[in-house]
């Protein structure tokens, strides 16, 4: 799977937590420029993600993401 | 050295001529200017404890230089947790010394058994839960990649003394403040102008509204056994508008000097007043503080929770609130205040209205202002927890409150000052709604006429100068 296609994935999760069709994430998307993307939104998106790619992230990973793209970069490294 | 005071104003004009007019030309000496008048600030209150705001700043600021040095892991936890001993320690001991004595004695006292512990008489060093947070903060960060360390000693002092922010907050972040202390200010008029007016609505909210309402509703507290239902009432209103005019006016002081200085700082309130639910409204509350915890805390919690689903988010979510009400001091008062705004977050976890937020526009006038007068009830009822000395006290108060006396007039001693103040009162709600989306109520630019905007300026100082209340109180956030 590459990183298009992982960020398609991970778009649809978003869709589906945050109940909001127009969103369009790309690589550089931070949380800053999601209005409904908060802290306590952030873990069940997270949870729904390792559940869409059958993995599993460790918390340091989890914390350290600032930008979309890096989690991209995590589940991309648990794919391949 | 309080900001409202003749001291602190001779204080500001001599340092802000210094800083523009004769450091300007030079980053560092107005570094050091910054750093001289923050502990010149400091030690107006209390000299003595400046010996501990120096030492934990020196010894945070080693401890980063050399977490940033290291490239083994292990040791860089080791230096981490000496930091984090270090603040937390203090604040436990200083703060919280004479709590666990209390309760200990008392859970000793179920039984029967008399324990003789003496307490310690330990003063509360002003402003240290303000600046731990600051040398905590900066040590995560710098251990876990995000910031780089201060580039030299002074700039990192005045990090965690800059005098705006010192005693109450906001708390800003290293990322935030450093950046700032290590760049070149250039004097800008119209951030400088902004300041000011921030300033002016800040005096007003402190000292005609929160000091006002201070000293009905301590006529109210202080004699609530006699007193009717409706008074109580109307003294727990009294106390909600209080806090949030003391602290967010103080706030917006301490956000317009730092303004006068060419520096932005965190915001601390965004119209709480007008949150639709129990989550918007801690999103507008005391920010830097929970926005502090949901970092530090929640975070990690709620990763580390992720497994357990629902109850793991709730848990997650009761402990860093606890941990909010705690923060605020040493009374079984401020845990069940945090504890219990945990809790209301429990039905909109287990409805899921977390995640499928009404889209704005979505919900009608009639809606958004039901919701905003829900959450002022729910407040209401919250803060007198917070405002009592001791929890049987704050259940004595409810217990005197829902009686038959609640529908019956309230006696009111100064009618005319009353009058006034509700007024007051109503004139700054009215304001920060119609400038909701603003930084401040006073950013009326949008009003082109000059006249009018200078009639507005010079109408609020006529305001403070008559309406002032006689009594000028603390702030309340000073004793946290």
């Amino acid at each position: 799977m590459n990183r298009s296609e992982i960020l398609k994935t991970v778009n649809e999760v978003f869709i589906d937590i945050l109940d909001d069709e127009s969103l369009v994430l790309t690589e550089e998307t931070s949380a800053n420029d999601v209005e409904d993307w908060d802290s306590l939104n952030h873990i069940q998106i997270v949870v729904a993600v390792e559940k869409q790619f059958k993995i599993r992230f460790t918390s340091q990973e989890i914390l350290s993401w600032k930008t979309v793209g890096e989690m991209i970069s995590s589940i991309s490294s648990k794919l391949n | 050295m309080l900001f409202t005071s003749l001291p602190f104003v001779l204080f500001f004009i001599i340092f802000f001529l210094l800083y523009w007019y004769v450091f300007s030309g030079n980053l560092k000496l107005q570094n050091v200017l910054i750093l001289t008048g923050s502990y010149v600030f400091y030690a107006w209150w209390d000299w003595r404890f400046l010996f501990l705001l120096i030492g934990s700043s020196a010894l945070n600021y080693i401890l980063g230089i050399y977490i940033d040095k290291s490239k083994n892991e292990k040791q860089r936890g080791f230096l981490l947790w000496i930091g984090l001993i270090q603040g937390l320690g203090c604040l436990l001991f200083f703060k919280y010394f004479n709590f666990f004595i209390k309760s200990f004695i008392s859970a000793f006292g179920v039984f029967n058994v008399k324990a003789d512990i003496y307490t310690l008489n330990i003063i509360l060093p002003l402003g240290i839960s303000f600046y731990t947070f600051r040398t905590i903060s900066y040590l995560l960060d710098l251990k876990s990649g995000k910031i780089k360390p201060a580039t030299d000693w002074v700039v990192f002092f005045s990090y965690v003394a800059f005098f705006p922010s010192l005693l109450s907050g906001p708390i800003d972040r290293p990322k935030t403040l450093i950046p700032q202390l290590e760049k070149k200010r250039v004097f800008d008029y119209n951030q400088a102008s902004d300041g000011m007016r921030q300033i002016l609505w800040g005096l007003f909210k402190k000292i005609v509204i929160a000091d006002n309402c201070a000293l009905f509703n301590a006529e109210i507290f202080d004699h609530y056994k006699t007193l009717p239902a409706s008074s109580l009432l109307f003294g727990a209103f009294l106390f909600t508008i209080q806090v949030y005019a003391d602290f967010s006016g103080y706030s917006d002081m301490a956000i317009g000097l730092a303004n006068l200085l060419g520096f932005k700082i965190t915001r601390n309130f965004n119209y709480p007043f007008f949150a639709q639910n129990i989550a918007d409204f801690w999103r507008r509350w005391h920010i830097s503080l929970t926005s502090w915890l949901t970092d530090y805390v929640f975070m990690p919690l709620s990763v580390y929770f992720r497994d357990y689903g629902k109850s793991g988010l709730i848990l997650a979510i009761l402990i860093n609130f606890t941990l909010i009400g705690a923060w605020h001091g040493a009374n079984w008062t401020f845990v069940f205040f945090g504890f219990l705004n945990g809790c209301f977050y429990i039905p909109l976890v287990l409805r899921g209205t977390l995640n499928k937020k009404k889209k704005a526009g979505g919900q009608s006038t009639l809606k958004t202002f039901a919701n905003m007068a829900g959450m002022f009830i729910l407040l209401m009822f919250t803060f007198l927890i917070f405002r009592a000395d001791s929890l049987s006290q704050a259940f004595d108060y409810y217990s005197k409150l829902f009686s038959p006396s609640l529908f019956s007039g309230f006696v009111i001693t100064e009618k005319l000052n009353t009058a006034i103040t509700l007024l007051c009162i109503a004139i700054m709600l009215l304001a920060e709604w119609l400038q909701r989306d603003k930084q401040h109520a006073l950013q009326i630019d949008a009003i082109k006429i000059f006249p009018v905007r200078a009639l507005i300026y010079f109408g609020l100082i006529f305001v403070i100068l008559s309406f002032s209340a006689t009594k000028n109180a603390d702030f309340i956030y000073f004793k946290f």
